[in-house]
């Protein structure tokens, strides 16, 4: 026990083991108080949102749920329940789906979208950050497509593909594929010309100095791309999801607001801001595995 | 039963009036001036001169990584168009691949030619071993020091087998102790496998203990200004570095080189 006296507070020292951080050492500060500002703050905002629920400063009431009442929603939507109002029925969840259903049919959304955007993003991005004629010539439009808020596609893909999934996976699409594109071109540019030289003189062909040595050298940028397409195609579900949204996440915020329901409204807000944390927990995670070198050479 | 280890085939580097000029949009930089030279199979070729003379743009040259501006540069009949297997780089900052381990970085050479797994294995751990790093093959590199990461792209360099080796200042950025270990182990290396080795450093002792021959190059425009053979580098294994460099011959040669330069 004594050994541990001279050591640093044992927090911080299993984080820089576990080189997680980020931040250099140098500049972080030591928190001595763990865990407890944060949870004070939650809870302060907790009682401050009960405070007004029950004070009745907003009115009609219904508009300002409790805390309660939103989890009281959750849990009905993520359960059989009565319908009330003194009819003798059971219904499943909201909209015949249970709200993590509406949630998973959202993700699937944007997985799908998100895989086509890599898949069609990533090798893009690394011709044209490799051949300059083609960067001249196509640089343009992805600069075009790029600067178009994606949503302004929704009425022209739903003519195009109709109402239901392949319009907002379309949708999906090109709001990821820009910034995987550009981010990959970005890595292409910045790979150290000597770590082409090296390889080629090894003996590599150019496509293998390419599959090799830019792929590689470009990942950290690809995921760094990959982390902010996720966020623009999340914004971007949820919004497309106000057109025929059902089953999905977006569509039953939308929904359960226009029917005043708006304890469940607020639960689908939370939850999708929940997502969007995780998801970018996810992307993190991925990054800290495929790219352990990060900052370090 | 004799040990060939000096290789007849290899081809002699030709550099015929090359002039080399770096243009940018409003100036032209002379880098190199006329430059004509022959490199035999074999030879240890320590090219010293001052910085920013030209020395690393001729080296690149012959990489291939660039064309000259004039002239021609060819191994053996062959010109060069282009970096190839047969004239390895080793460079003046360590270029080795963090998302491979050490020796999969050794092993890249022969990887991508396709030799087979057991073998270039193999060959990776002979050229690990000659380099005294068997211990770090699993690691990657960014977890080494800088000199043990130069010794890696050595061994890389080496495991492909090239003909001819260009070294880059390789021991430019490490301190006085590692560097003159690495220095009896280019030596060393040398010696057993009779490559063709055109070295560039800015160190006078440097280019005097470890040439087989050693060239000095004038400031900008660069021009061959001393071309001489110096017999230490064919000294035996057996004698201490320090007692060659405290003959009156190296001392003599050191101050050739020394005024060739200024």
């Amino acid at each position: 026990m004594k050994r541990d006296r001279f050591e640093p507070p044992g927090e911080n020292r299993a984080e820089a083991a576990a080189g997680r951080r980020t931040v250099p050492i140098m500049l972080r500060r030591p928190h001595r108080l763990g865990w407890l500002p944060p949870l004070a703050t939650a809870a302060a905002v907790l009682l401050t949102w009960s405070l007004v629920a029950a004070s009745g400063w907003v009115q009609p009431a219904y508009l300002a749920p409790s805390p309660l009442e939103v989890w009281d929603a959750f849990v009905r939507a993520n359960t059989y329940h009565p319908i009330g109002g003194g009819i003798d029925r059971v219904v499943r969840g909201e909209e015949n789906y249970f709200l993590w259903e509406h949630l998973v049919v959202s993700l699937r959304r944007i997985g799908i979208g998100l895989a086509l955007a890599v898949v069609v993003g990533v090798p893009l991005g690394l011709v044209m950050g490799t051949v300059p004629s083609v960067r001249r010539v196509a640089g343009p439009y992805l600069d075009v497509l790029r600067s178009i808020p994606p949503l302004a596609y929704m009425g022209f893909l739903v003519a195009w593909f109709g109402i239901y999934d392949t319009s907002k996976i379309w949708l999906l699409f090109l709001a990821a594929f820009p910034p995987i594109a550009l981010a990959t071109i970005n890595g292409v540019r910045g790979v150290r010309e000597d770590q082409v030289n090296a390889v080629l003189s090894l003996g590599a062909s150019r496509r293998q100095a390419v599959t090799s040595v830019v792929l590689p050298a470009t990942l950290p940028d690809i995921l760094s791309g990959l982390r902010v397409a996720v966020g623009f195609a999340w914004t971007t579900v949820v919004a497309a999801e106000l057109v025929n949204g059902l089953p999905g996440i977006g569509g039953l915020a939308y929904l359960s607001g226009t029917q005043n329901k708006i304890a469940l409204s607020v639960a689908c807000i939370l939850v999708i801001g929940l997502t969007a944390i995780a998801l970018d927990a996810v992307i993190r995670l991925i990054e800290r595995t495929l790219v352990p070198w990060r900052g370090k050479a | 039963m004799t040990v060939q280890s000096v290789r007849t085939h290899a081809d002699a580097i030709r550099v015929t009036e090359v002039e080399h000029v770096f243009a940018s949009r409003a100036t032209e930089v002379p880098a190199l001036d006329r430059i004509d030279l022959t490199i035999e199979p074999g030879e240890l070729v320590t090219l010293a001169g001052p910085s920013g003379c030209g020395k690393t743009t001729l080296l690149r040259l012959v990489a291939g990584f660039m064309a000259p501006s004039s002239g021609r540069i060819a191994v053996g009949e062959r010109e060069v168009r282009g970096p190839g297997a047969e004239r390895g780089v080793v460079f003046q900052q360590p270029t080795l691949y963090p998302w491979l381990d050490v020796r999969g970085n050794v092993v890249l050479g022969p990887r991508l030619r396709g030799v087979a797994k057991g073998e270039r294995r193999a060959r990776a751990d002979t050229y690990l071993a000659m380099v005294g790093l068997t211990d770090v093959a699993e690691r990657r590199p960014y977890e080494l020091s800088g000199g043990m990461q130069q010794r890696v792209q050595i061994a890389r360099v080496l495991a492909n087998d090239p003909d001819i080796v260009l070294m880059d200042e390789p021991f430019g950025a490490l301190d006085a102790l590692t560097r003159e270990r690495l220095q009896g182990e280019l030596l060393t290396l040398w010696r057993a496998t009779g490559k063709t080795v055109l070295f560039i450093t800015h160190s006078v002792d440097e280019a005097v203990l470890l040439g087989s021959r050693v060239l000095v190059m004038s400031p900008r425009p660069g021009r061959i200004v001393l071309d001489e053979t110096a017999p230490f580098a064919r000294a035996s294994a057996d004698v201490d570095p320090a007692e060659l460099r405290a003959s009156p011959e190296f001392a003599a040669m050191t101050r050739r080189v020394r005024e060739a330069i200024a």
